[in-house]
């Protein structure tokens, strides 16, 4: 008992030091890091890789790096946008359109599609937060946008209508496989480029929360009117929580339209991306920093491994993903990270009733 | 995922240029100078269509209006009723009229099951739990159709025919189902407005806490709101089945324009709905004729967005439903 007590001490106080957030993310990057390693060990006879592939890896993570550039916006200012795909797609299609058309490099245009989404982020916002849309109006005002993206994309010839856009081979853009192309010959560099975005945009986060945009951000979220009446100005920061949120979710776009062969305004643009690309922030934890990669790493695969063992029945997959949906969001409605605080607090409730009865 | 727009033909690629947008206005009206008889056929189908939509409106404008929930599985209730028409009418031979109040009926089942289910334990928690969890219902619902019922298009076998009255064709198929709609629409108002249940109900919409405090057994007026929202949903799709083809899959467009409706019209509101519908019908017929490709759609959007913005509490906010 005294070595357990001991040890939370340990941990108690480690909590407290200058380095811990260092320490912390080096052990979870490196974990991260890892992890294509991780997955080739046997386990009783079978491979993880078996059922988690590589490319399964790739998507978690991808999902992890869109839910932590949502939680920017969402989790942390409280505007719960529904139209992230608004943002998503507007990156994927200023890189294609780009590389393709004019043979820019994939990172220029990159770029250019986080300054758009940004843009667009900023005109949602301003227009959503003038009117004072709040709650369900501003989850559908954003969904709203994005759906009109889609429409305007399926309806422009410029940007090859419904079609969209295969990605080039990295010579049709005078350039070699490699980090420089955006494009590589196997998956394995891939996952460890979207790790470093999730990364930078793991970083960046930590850096707002432990930023006076931060306070600002969630006294925004707890109460905007009393966050107003000492002085926050919340319409200019909400603003600054869209745009930055906007411009990484573009860079995912970005990415996604480099590593996955082809993009349409139904892929990109999809109704239900506007979902995947938020759901691992609500699983996880909203607001946190860990959430968003905790939450992806128990969403995707779940979806992905479903899909992989019930091939036979078409559909069952989505029936066993939809009753996680449902389960998860009852169970944990403060999200995973959660869970073991409120185990602590069940753990000192029943130990507490035992000195009681002892 | 993807689903939403496969019934939507490729578009033929249009050239560039300012006039693809100011050509199909030009045309339209150059169209009503001339008085094409073509408008009026236009106008007939917008209205039909219009009357349809507001219809796969009512029971979500219901459940937002009286629970503040967004139920995403709304679409998917249009499909359940749309299979259930199909259903009694190849199995058992009954006629597809009658397989529409068996609809409502399942559905009403149905929506009060899924509502204890998933929407009743998260009714106070943050608003995108219940998002979630009701797409979370969608997507079982639907694969659990695709599995059973393939997913291959379906169609009631019903030869309606049209008749004509002067120059305009009217599709009978449509024309039910627009009757089916304004009755269904008339009958709910009245449930609302004089029964004591309807009362109830309105009152919980209007103020939660205070229908607590005068005796109202909320949790009560929840099940059965969402079951008639859904029952609705069953009315909508059954009439919906009368005279179009559809997949596990043709819910996910009507959803999106009956939130269009929902907002457009004013929460909660049925007359609201009624207008929001014929604005949609009417804005894609015409669009359909005159635009290219999805176009239409575009528009839908500007005008939903205006609306989210303007005047949020919708055209007939405020107003009682």
């Amino acid at each position: 008992m005294s070595a357990i007590e001991s040890v939370r001490d340990r941990y108690r106080t480690f909590d407290d030091r200058r380095y811990a957030p260092l320490v912390k993310g080096v052990a979870l990057f490196g974990l991260l890091a890892a992890l294509p390693t991780l997955i080739e060990i046997d386990v009783a006879g079978m491979e993880i890789a078996a059922l988690l592939s590589l490319k399964v890896l790739i998507l978690t993570v991808i999902y992890a790096y869109t839910a932590q550039a949502w939680n920017i916006m969402s989790g942390y200012t409280g505007q719960f946008s529904f139209g992230h795909a608004a943002f998503f797609g507007v990156g994927a299609y200023a890189t294609q359109a780009l590389v393709v058309d004019f043979a820019v490099n994939p990172w220029v245009g990159m770029l250019v599609g986080g300054v758009l989404a940004a843009g667009y982020g900023l005109v949602i916002g301003a227009l959503s937060f003038r009117f004072n849309l709040q709650g369900h109006y501003f989850a559908l005002a954003t969904l709203a946008f994005a759906e009109l993206l889609r429409f305007v994309v399926t309806n422009m010839s410029e940007l090859r209508g419904a079609n969209g856009y295969f990605k080039p081979f990295p010579r049709d853009y005078g350039a070699e496989y490699g980090l420089v192309a955006f494009q590589f010959q196997n998956d394995l560099p891939y996952y460890y480029l979207i790790v470093g975005f999730l990364l930078v945009v793991t970083l960046v986060s930590w850096l707002i929360k432990n930023s006076w945009v931060g306070l600002y951000f969630f006294a925004i979220r707890e109460d905007e009117r009393a966050a107003a009446s000492v002085g926050v100005p919340s319409f200019r920061y909400k603003l600054i929580g869209v745009a930055v949120s906007a411009f990484f979710t573009a860079l995912g776009g970005a990415y996604w339209s480099m590593y996955f062969n082809t993009i349409r305004p139904d892929t990109v643009f999809a109704l239900f991306k506007n979902v995947e690309l938020l759901l691992p922030a609500v699983v996880g934890g909203p607001g946190t920093l860990l959430g968003p990669i905790v939450g992806s790493f128990i969403v995707t695969p779940v979806s992905e491994i479903a899909r992989t063992t019930f091939s036979d029945i078409n559909g069952l997959d989505r029936i066993i993903y939809g009753a996680f949906l449902v389960a998860i969001v009852i169970y944990s409605p403060r999200g995973v990270v959660s869970w073991p605080s409120q185990a602590r607090a069940l753990w000192n409730r029943v130990r507490g009733d035992e000195e009681v009865s002892e | 995922m993807g689903h939403l727009v496969t019934s939507v033909a490729p578009l033929p690629l249009q050239g560039g240029g300012l006039g693809r947008f100011i050509d199909p206005f030009v045309q339209f009206l150059t169209d009503i100078t001339n008085l094409e008889p073509v408008l009026l056929q236009l106008l007939a189908f917008g209205l039909l269509l219009g009357g349809v939509y507001a219809l796969t409106a009512l029971g979500l404008t219901m459940i937002f209006g009286v629970m503040d929930v967004i139920n995403f599985a709304h679409g998917i209730f249009l499909v359940v009723g749309m299979y259930s028409v199909w259903l009694v009418s190849e199995t058992a031979g009954i006629s597809p009229f009658l397989g529409i109040p068996i609809a409502a009926a399942v559905l009403f089942a149905l929506g009060v099951v899924v509502h204890i289910l998933t929407v009743e334990p998260i009714i106070e928690a943050p608003q995108q739990n219940q998002l979630i969890a009701t797409l979370g219902v969608l997507f079982i619902i639907q694969s659990a159709i695709e599995i059973v019922f393939t997913p291959d298009p379906q169609q009631v076998e019903l030869s309606l025919g049209s008749v004509q009255v002067g120059d305009v064709f009217i599709p009978l198929g449509q024309f039910y189902a627009l009757v089916i709609a304004l009755g269904t629409m008339l009958a709910v108002r009245a449930f609302l407005n004089r029964t004591d249940l309807g009362r109830k109900i309105r009152g919980t919409a209007d103020n939660r806490d205070g229908a607590r405090y005068v005796g109202i057994n909320v949790r009560r007026i929840n099940y059965l709101t969402f079951g008639i929202g859904a029952a609705l949903a069953g009315v909508a799709g059954g009439s919906i089945a009368l005279f179009q083809r559809f997949d596990p899959f043709t819910g996910e467009t009507y959803l999106i324009n009956a939130f269009v409706i929902v907002i457009l019209g004013g929460l909660g509101s049925f007359p609201g709905a009624f207008v929001g519908g014929l604005i949609v019908g009417l804005i894609q017929v015409f669009g359909g004729y005159y635009l290219p490709g999805t176009t239409a759609q575009v528009l839908i959007f500007l005008l939903f967005i205006g609306t989210l913005l303007v005047k949020p509490e919708g055209l007939f906010g405020g107003a009682e439903a």
